[in-house]
């Protein structure tokens, strides 16, 4: 207590057994499709872990600034639209400088809807999430001539991905993308903790948790609002060109209402406010929509289910759930 | 001399209710000024027009001889005008020590830093470590702040808005629904704030305002209806009028 530059709560040094947990994860995680080869679940994988990254984006933006976006989709959607026009149109090798375009374009967009959201708060950015999203939803379905409409982008290239004239494999070929994917995913994540555990995320909790007061000790809420919304927006849009360049295509259901309830019960599933836990939401939500859709073709129905019972007996998501079992066994 | 802060015929109405109205006010460097008033008054009303919580109808306020008049909250504080609320408004489930960490930091800059952690910000830990010392909430430092006592929470609730330096410090009724022992605790830290810097004080206590103030303002129906030092205002006909028509 002595030592006035430590902050309680927060333990110093490093704790072993989280390290190997993560170590070893990773590890399986990279070398899986060398070991299984089993294309079906390389696939899987790779979608569970897009859509774990989008997932984690709305958890920042939930989580942490505790805006609620009904159409966060509507972001990943945007910036795989504009990866693969470039890559169709403009240039089919280029995928940095798409991905680039893809995020840069998807900012420019999330910007001005940011900008007229944050002076809204609670329910009314809620709605307004929604009110954009259907209108992203609807030009990109409606714009034939560009987006194909209701048949979605087709004749994407495959490009090849080169770092620093290394040739590191195609995004045809599914394992490199898998692996493409569980690197960008991993940095996303690692930066995005970092970030939440910086004093910008002490000021983004501190507006969840009472923006009168937060403006009463001088935090300018409505910029640092702009600023939580478009880094869930940026990571959205990562998601977005990793999406496209893993399907090779991308349709308007993607960017449906029904597909952002998705993204939001992938994080409730979760649980909120963990990061880590968005992903484990994603891929339960992916795991069950594609098990039980091989035995159903109403496998909202069921998922439904799931989703009521985790509401009602586990509030807390599956980040809880450890919670709820001390508490379980002390009775 | 400039004053502080002053404020001139400030209005404020609320669909035809007149809650401040041309209220004149001015108050020096240091000292201990006290707002008092009958429930309903303006005092409550007054403090969020000078601290931009809400517009004001018309009028001017001034800070340091500059015009504040409708700045934004965050603006005001960074200038170095603080309040608290009458009901308490903190940051529940952070611990006690960062909700007085999160002032500091909004005080002294570092909040675009997205890459470094908290602790890099080292001034800022080593002044909330200052001030939760004291204010004798070093035990409770790591708790979150919902968990604290009703009393500690009141306490912190003055003490988040100290975290950021101000030179101006609204109260609004700090003592609402404290033991007398708490009372006598936070009326001594108030005293002791006022030693250093500007504090307007609303408070329903009359032994307790009558002891501590320098200068007391009355307001009725949202007017001044007087304005002096204790004494002058123990005997002014006007406030005795006031108060007593509110026993009847
Ligand atoms: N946001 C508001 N909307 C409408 N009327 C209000 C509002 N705030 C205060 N008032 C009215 O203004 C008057 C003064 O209230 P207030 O400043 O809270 O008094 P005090 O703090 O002196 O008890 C009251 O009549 C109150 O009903
Ligand atoms: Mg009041």
């Amino acid at each position: 207590m002595n030592n006035t530059t430590t902050i309680p709560g927060i333990q110093k040094g490093y704790y072993p057994l989280k390290i190997l947990i993560i170590i070893l994860l990773l590890l399986g995680l990279g070398l899986f499709p060398f070991i299984s080869g089993n294309r079906f679940y390389i696939s899987l994988i790779t979608e569970m872990m897009i859509y774990g990254l989008l997932a984690m984006s709305l958890d920042v933006l939930l989580g942490y600034t505790g805006a609620l976006s009904f159409m966060h989709n509507a972001y990943l959607g945007i910036s795989a639209y504009v990866v693969g026009l470039f890559l169709i149109h403009i240039s089919p090798t280029s995928l940095w400088l798409a991905c680039f375009t893809g995020i840069i374009f998807t900012s420019l967009v999330a910007l001005p809807v940011g900008w007229v959201q944050v002076r809204t708060g609670g329910l009314a950015f809620a709605l307004l999430t929604l009110a954009f999203g259907m209108m992203f939803h609807t030009i990109v379905w409606k714009w034939y001539g560009v987006t194909g409409g209701d048949d979605g982008l087709m004749g994407m290239p495959n490009p090849d991905i080169s770092l620093f004239g290394w040739n590191l494999g195609n995004t045809g070929n599914p394992v490199t993308i898998y692996l493409f994917t569980l690197i960008i995913v991993t940095i996303c994540f690692f930066l995005t903790r970092r970030i939440i555990n910086s004093p910008f995320g002490a000021v983004l909790e501190a507006i969840r948790e009472n923006e009168d007061r937060a403006s009463f000790v001088g935090i300018n809420v409505r910029m640092y609002k702009l600023l939580g919304w478009m880094l869930a927006c940026i990571l959205a849009s990562i998601a977005g060109a990793l999406f496209i360049l893993y399907k090779g295509y991308i349709g308007p259901s993607t960017m449906s209402a029904f597909a952002g309830a998705g993204v939001l019960m992938m994080v409730l599933l979760g649980g909120l406010g963990s990061l880590w836990g968005a992903f484990v939401g994603a891929a339960m939500f992916i795991y069950i929509q594609d098990y039980i859709s091989t035995m159903s073709e109403h496998w909202e129905i069921y998922l439904g289910l799931v989703v009521i019972f985790l509401v009602l007996f586990l509030p807390t998501g599956f980040v809880g759930l450890g919670e709820h079992l001390k508490r379980f066994r002390k009775g | 001399m400039v004053e502080l802060l002053c404020t001139e015929n400030l209005c404020r109405s609320f669909g035809g209710v007149m809650a401040t109205n041309r209220v004149c006010f001015s108050v020096d460097n240091q000292g201990l000024t006290s707002i008092i008033g009958p429930n309903g008054a303006g005092k409550t009303t007054f403090i969020n027009i000078v601290t931009g919580k809400i517009g004001a109808s018309s009028g001017k306020i001034f800070f340091k001889g500059k015009e504040i008049t409708n700045k934004p909250t965050h603006e005001l504080v960074k200038m170095g005008i603080c309040r608290t609320f009458q009901i308490n408004s903190i940051f529940e489930n952070l611990s006690v020590f960062e909700n007085l960490r999160i002032a500091r930091q909004a005080k002294d800059g570092g909040s675009l830093r997205i890459f470094s952690s908290k602790q890099s910000l080292k001034t800022v830990t080593e002044k909330t470590w200052d001030l939760v010392e004291r204010l004798g909430l070093k035990d409770l430092a790591a708790r979150p702040a919902k968990n604290l006592a009703y009393g500690d929470q009141r306490v912190l609730e003055v003490a988040i808005a100290m975290a950021g330096d101000p030179e101006i410090l609204f109260l609004d009724e700090p003592t609402a629904g404290m033991s007398p022992t708490e009372t006598r605790q936070i009326s001594k830290l108030i005293k002791g704030l006022a030693n250093e810097i500007c504090v307007v004080l609303v408070e329903h206590d009359m032994d307790l305002v009558m002891s501590i103030s320098d200068r007391i303002t009355v307001l009725q129906y949202g007017c001044t209806i007087a304005e002096g030092t204790p004494e002058e205002i123990r005997n002014n006909e006007q406030v005795r009028e006031a108060y007593l028509g509110k026993e009847e």
